[in-house]
């Protein structure tokens, strides 16, 4: 379902991500999400500083131990084979040794990973940073040497051209990935949060463990997800006892499909805040005219139990619906379910 | 589930029964193991995993890229979704990230990658060593015919003193000079020498990317080059006093080049030509021999760069050098011919093409 989490998450953060999916041996298809173009920038910056630093290590070392006393020349012959060694070794080593990831792409949370989805072949890794040098390192030299002649300015230009070649292809990828056959992908780690249709319900067994006698609970205060997740499994037989206090007709949940529901999920999901309760406060108001709400205004005490309660009764629906086949996408394919001609 | 407004009974008097959470109650301790043992493993590798949790690792693994796919089906929490998606690309690559030690990887390279793959470009390395002789010949016979092309084909910093003018006896002195001590010809000279021919090789092989037109010009060029010092040593009969003085490193620094060149060419080729696969797929999978095949290449500049540096000067006398030449020859000939052959069928892992 790539795609729809696609979709919430464009919608929500009004950026288009590249993606691209990878198959994994057991066939099973995995959705990753291409670098940037500057959070490879930014990696290869950190990357170069790193770098430049382990070159003035190495030269102290070499000159303390063999050369100290030698002339400038040599000196000079032992920084620039210093920073070749080390320019050389850096972006191999590290690949090799922290999977596909340098101290830069580890700091930006980047990923090289093999393109086919199989292993990240030592020979992928050499073959995707030998070419650093005519990309990134010829280039500058060429630069720096300041061109004089024509013949040199098409250098220029012939290497800046390879140099930019991630800019001008759908997955981002350099010289060095087209021979390696890699990709690089952004990998942030996510948190697996408490389950929204538990939320509600565990804060009524706790309410309800408190006051046993009380009919119904009072306002509930937003009870932060990371509190509930060891809890996840305890509460699991008070959920089954407790009530909705909101309760909906199957109607007046087929008009969302599994888009707006999953946006809701964001929304409820935020930290509470004075923001977020407008925010709730307004989804609540457009879901009780959307949905013909007759039980009278919500207080705004309560809006976050309404919708929660909508929340878990909607995916309730949605999630059957899903089991027979006939998911909604959303809104749109749910009013275009509703014409008389169709049933369902 | 009928009624509607606040504090309305539901129908059976029981809370709604979600599948997705059913579903990710039995699981859930699952994927938190799983989740921390990645999380070390991508910290510290696998060897901060015990081997309980090495052989556990697959089994998770493989569970949670099951939930996921059943998930996908039955489940709407977007949390969850991506949590999963996310968990099992994190536990793919850890299961499947390289795992082998970098020396143990050095060692595979050595006995058997990088010889194979070099057999495997043997079209190629004719084609290179082709290109280097047409230069060789173009730039021997213009520089006979007429001397005042040298300049004109040698740089200024490679020519050094040598050139049209010089006499014979001064070409003889730079060919015999005397041994200038430890730092300069093996720290200074050698270095400089290696980079500019690593530099040089890995362009021959970067280059190759634009078709191999800029391959085959750069060797030309330096065949062009050498003709021209050829031509001038036999004006002045020094020309086996001089091939012995190349030699001695020129049949490893010349072999590098040719094999960077052949790679270039090889990825050249794979574009050109894909065959039956997709050009990047084709492409992909043959460039990473032929960059392992540099990355050899650039070893044999570091030794051919020592041969020149100091070497060369410590044998100081023509059938030394001869002798040296040819056992290096030889070695280089054993070693890419002979060395990681599979000795069975379906033992060992050549990757030639």
């Amino acid at each position: 379902m790539a795609i729809k989490i696609d979709r919430v998450g464009e919608f929500l953060e009004g950026v288009k991500h590249k993606r691209r999916v990878l198959i994994t041996p057991e066939g099973i298809p995995l959705d990753v999400r291409i670098a940037g173009h500057g959070e490879r920038l930014g990696a290869f910056a950190v990357d170069i500083v790193f770098m430049g630093l382990a070159v003035l290590a190495l030269y102290l070392l070499l000159w303390l131990l063999f050369f100290s006393g030698s002339n400038l020349s040599v000196g000079m012959t032992i920084i620039l084979f210093a920073a070749f060694v080390v320019r050389n070794l850096y972006f191999v080593h590290f690949e090799l040794a922290w999977q596909g990831r340098t101290p830069g792409k580890r700091l930006c949370k980047l990923r090289v990973i093999n393109r086919k989805g199989g292993e990240l072949a030592p020979s992928a890794v050499i073959a995707r940073n030998l070419t650093r040098e005519v990309e990134f390192f010829l280039p500058l030299s060429l630069l720096f040497s300041l061109p004089s002649g024509w013949q040199e300015w098409c250098m220029l230009g012939w290497t800046l051209c390879l140099t930019s070649l991630p800019f001008v292809n759908r997955y981002h990828l350099r010289i060095g990935d087209l021979i390696g056959g890699t990709q690089v992908i952004a990998m942030p780690r996510r948190v697996l949060l408490a389950d929204l249709s538990l939320e509600a319900a565990s804060a009524r067994a706790a309410a309800l463990l408190r006051a046993p006698a009380a009919p119904e609970p009072g306002p509930v205060t937003p009870v932060k997800v990371e509190d509930l997740r060891p809890a996840v499994h305890t509460l699991q037989a008070p959920v089954l006892e407790a009530e909705p206090v909101f309760v909906f007709s199957h109607e007046q949940l087929s008009r969302y499909g599994a888009f707006e529901l999953q946006v809701l999920e964001e929304f409820l999901r935020r930290q509470p805040s004075n923001n977020t309760q407008r925010l709730l406060e307004e989804v609540c108001r457009k879901i009780c005219n959307k949905i013909g709400w007759e039980g009278g205004e919500i207080p705004p005490g309560r809006v976050r139990r309404f919708l929660t309660d909508f929340y878990t009764a909607e995916r309730a629906d949605l999630e059957r619906g899903q089991l027979f086949g006939r998911l909604r996408a959303d809104k749109n394919a749910a009013a275009e379910n509703r014409k008389p001609d169709k049933p369902y | 589930m009928s009624q509607t407004g606040p504090g309305g009974k539901n129908n059976g008097g029981k809370a709604l029964l979600l599948r997705s959470a059913e579903f990710r109650k039995g699981r859930e301790a699952g994927w938190r193991e799983l989740d921390d043992m990645v999380g070390r493993v991508e910290a510290r590798g696998v060897a901060a995993l015990s081997a309980a949790e090495v052989s556990r690792l697959p089994l998770l693994y493989r569970a949670a890229v099951s939930s996921l796919a059943v998930a996908r089906n039955i489940v709407l929490d977007r949390n969850l979704l991506l949590y999963l998606e996310n968990l099992s690309l994190r536990a793919y690559l850890a299961v499947y990230g390289p795992r082998s030690g970098l020396l143990e990887r050095l060692g595979g390279f050595f006995r058997q990658d990088w010889p194979g793959s070099v057999r495997g470009l043997r079209r190629h390395l004719a084609v290179a060593a082709l290109a280097m002789l047409a230069g060789l010949a173009a730039g021997w016979l213009l520089v006979a015919s007429d001397m005042s092309y040298f300049h004109m084909l040698v740089p200024e910093g490679l020519a050094g003193s040598r050139g049209p003018g010089s006499s014979a006896e001064d070409l003889r002195g730079a060919l015999f000079a005397p041994w200038p001590g430890v730092i300069d010809t093996f720290v200074v000279f050698a270095n400089s020498l290696f980079r500019h021919n690593a530099m040089v090789g890995i362009l021959c092989f970067g280059l190759g990317f634009a078709l191999g037109v800029p391959t085959l010009v750069l060797l030309i060029y330096n065949g062009m080059t050498l003709g021209a010092f050829l031509a001038l040593h036999a004006s002045r009969g020094l020309n086996v006093d001089f091939i012995a003085w190349l030699s001695i490193h020129g049949v490893t620094e010349l072999l590098a080049v040719l094999l960077c060149a052949a790679a270039g060419l090889a990825v050249a080729e794979k574009i050109l030509f894909p065959g039956e696969l997709p050009r990047l797929e084709n492409l992909a999978r043959h460039g990473r021999p032929a960059a392992g095949v540099v990355a050899g290449a650039v070893l044999m500049f570091f030794f051919a760069g020592l041969l020149e540096g100091g070497f060369r000067q410590l044998i100081n006398n023509t059938p030394g050098r001869y002798a040296f030449a040819l056992l290096t020859a030889a070695g280089w000939f054993w070693y890419f011919s002979r060395v990681g052959k599979r000795t069975a069928p379906g033992k060992g892992g050549g990757h030639g093409y």
